[in-house]
């Protein structure tokens, strides 16, 4: 286990050593057996807005033997009681608790690990002050929402050696193909790849309607600007085209880094750039088709929306001879989630760590600005400053809405 | 058209279809490297701020002038940050525009404002790295309402170095939120002072945050800190 915090702090000890008048019986399921690890020996989770996407990866932790899954969080008094009931169900019992405020989760000492999968502009808040609190950390993509957040959620990962995993499933299972192709060397050195996702968000102006009673509208906001309730505004569909979330972008990038999450994470995985971030974002406008072309110091491009190209389309160079090399790929057994449990008890960086996952969403975000302002921009890493202009390093970032901040 | 839009920004309210103002939108991008251009616009935008235009009218202003803004609509900007409904969007102008007078007017409201406003406050400072309100922060680490303090704790924590890691150690341990915001700051400082070399102060703070009354996680990071100190 290395480094992990010890187990010794799991709740049926805690149970266990208060018990003072009954007598103490361990119990089949705490031992454990072959479908499910010892309760000293399981990780012990929470869940952090249980929506859509928080359902299914709270589905994936539950089935896990080597889990106990003991909180739920969610704005939204349906998910999050839905939700605890859910595991509750599955353990047999009452343990699981449910919570408004995430803060609460946090501070529970019992808790090892979070999984988060709110909209987009809480990420980087829950990431970080879950990293201050000693948890490991599971955030659905895209992981954050300006390219400030991405160093700090680094940092805060790195400063308190937390295992933090980006959740895009679809950047390994999606794309092995090409993958295999780009890595194994036969078809030569690659020289650029393709991305065709889409659109960017847009403001939202929606009107005002009558709040839900059991939704608290002010922490659905949280760090963005306040604005009246309305469904399509908050709605957590997957949509981008008006009527969820998703398509605004004080919550979300759009497609643009939604689906892009994906998209660009199995672009730069094929590729192989994941370790990088792209020093020049080329706005290009021909006969009024905009698209982008993100170039590395190897000399790769990554393309956005390249007009007549396909998706995920890789070029390789015509002379010049490539090596064959191991691909990277999930740790333990699971998928992206059995790689996240693996990489807390080993301590080992997860497929998707947030440091990779900061370097994909570097592409669309940067990618975001240079079309705002419909011009080239050059991106330094070191500082994580666009060079020479200073109207669109004011986009790095947006004051968040009181009393929130990282 | 530009005008036109103005026009109907006098009556943005929610519900209306932002596409009346796309004309504003467009002027923002068309005036870049055009100083005259730019200027006007920023006026007639801040014009907007101190009229009776609606909320979403001064929030939308907010969002162009956080992108074009300068020292000129300062003003217009400050007069909002104490106006409880538009604070946060004062604040989205005034922590990006990076024109002294923007860090200025946060400074100034510091003294005007009270808690989560001023939490709000704090934060634009560290956001910023403010360097010239180490001290006003300072001073908040001891306000009674534990918020205000974790907030300037954290925001400290953002602009790192000798004197914020100073002013830290005077942090008295509360329970609870500030004691991490005021933790996870100390660490901010000692890795920026490490980073400067300067060694012999990043390895006292860290050795002030590796005894057993500490979380495992910052006793963690603060071993891993010390290690580093000396070159390991």
């Amino acid at each position: 286990m290395g480094i992990r915090q010890t187990p010794t702090r799991r709740e049926f000890v805690k149970v266990a050593s208060a018990a003072v008048a009954a007598p103490y019986v361990i119990t089949s399921a705490a031992l454990g057996n072959a479908e499910r690890a010892p309760a000293s020996e399981r990780i012990v989770m929470g869940g952090i807005g249980i929506g859509n996407m928080g359902r299914g990866d709270q589905g994936a932790f539950l089935g896990r033997g080597d889990v106990q899954y003991v909180a739920t969080c969610d704005v939204r008094r349906g998910a999050r009681e839905g939700a605890k009931d859910n595991a509750n169900k599955k353990y047999g019992n009452s343990d699981c608790k449910a919570y408004v405020d995430f803060r609460e989760i946090l501070a529970r000492d019992d808790i090892d690990a979070v999984h988060v999968a709110t909209p987009d502009h809480w990420h980087a808040i829950m990431i970080i002050e879950a990293c201050r609190h000693g948890k490991d950390v599971y955030c659905q993509k895209p992981e954050m929402r300006t390219l400030r957040e991405g160093p700090l959620m680094i940092e805060a990962a790195r400063r308190y050696s937390r295992v933090v995993s980006g959740g895009s499933q679809r950047v390994l299972e999606d794309y092995r193909g090409i993958v295999n192709k780009c890595w194994g060397g036969e078809a030569g050195p690659v020289k650029s790849i393709n991305v065709q996702v889409g659109p960017l968000s847009q403001p939202c102006n929606l009107p005002a309607e009558s709040k839900p009673d059991d939704m608290e509208w002010d922490l659905w906001l949280g760090p963005a600007p306040w604005a009246p309730y309305n469904k399509q505004r908050c709605d957590g569909n997957f949509g981008t085209s008006g009527n969820s979330w998703r398509s605004y972008i004080d919550y979300s990038g759009g497609g643009m880094t939604d689906w892009g999450a994906h998209h660009f994470g199995g672009a730069t995985y094929a590729v192989d750039v994941r370790e990088m971030q792209p020093t020049e974002v080329e706005y290009r406008n021909e006969d009024g088709k905009q698209y982008l072309a993100f170039h590395y110091e190897n000399g790769i491009t990554i393309f956005h929306n390249k007009p007549g190209v396909g998706n995920m389309h890789v070029e390789f160079a015509e002379a010049g001879q490539a090596e064959g090399k191991p691909v990277p790929a999930y740790k333990g057994t699971g998928g992206i989630y059995g790689d996240f449990i693996e990489c807390v008890k080993t301590r080992e960086r997860p497929f998707r760590d947030i440091e990779l996952a900061v370097n994909t969403m570097v592409v669309p975000l940067t990618g975001t600005v240079a079309y705002s302002l419909e011009r080239s921009l050059k991106w330094d890493r070191a500082s994580q400053q666009f060079v020479g202009d200073e109207e669109a390093n004011r986009m790095l970032d947006r004051a968040r809405r009181e009393p929130w901040q990282i | 058209m530009l005008d036109k839009a103005f026009d109907e920004l006098k009556k943005y309210d929610w519900g209306v279809d932002p596409k009346v103002l796309k004309p504003i939108d467009e002027a923002a991008v068309a005036s870049h490297g055009n100083a005259a251009e730019r200027g006007k616009l920023e006026e007639q935008l801040a014009a907007v701020l101190a009229s009776d235009a609606p909320r979403a009218a001064k929030d939308y202003v907010c969002r162009k002038l956080m992108r074009i803004g300068t020292a000129a609509c300062v003003p217009a900007l400050a007069a909002l940050v104490a106006d409880k409904e538009l604070s946060h969007m004062a604040r989205y102008a005034l922590e990006r525009i990076p024109a002294g007078e923007a860090a200025t007017a946060l400074r100034d409201a510091m003294g005007k404002v009270g808690g989560e406003l001023k939490i709000g406050v704090i934060a634009s400072l560290g956001a910023r790295g403010d360097r010239e309100s180490i001290v006003l922060l300072a001073k908040e680490l001891g306000a009674s309402d534990p918020a205000v303090s974790r907030a300037a704790a954290l925001a400290l924590g953002a602009i790192p170095g000798g004197v914020s890691a100073a002013a830290l150690e005077k942090f008295k341990v509360q329970d609870g939120e500030p004691t991490v915001a005021a933790t996870d700051a100390k660490l901010a400082c000692a890795e920026g002072l490490l980073a400067t070399g300067k060694k012999s102060e990043a390895l006292a703070v860290y050795k002030g945050l590796a005894g057993e009354g500490q979380p495992k996680h910052v006793r963690l990071a603060a071993t891993r800190g010390m290690l580093a100190c000396a070159g390991k």
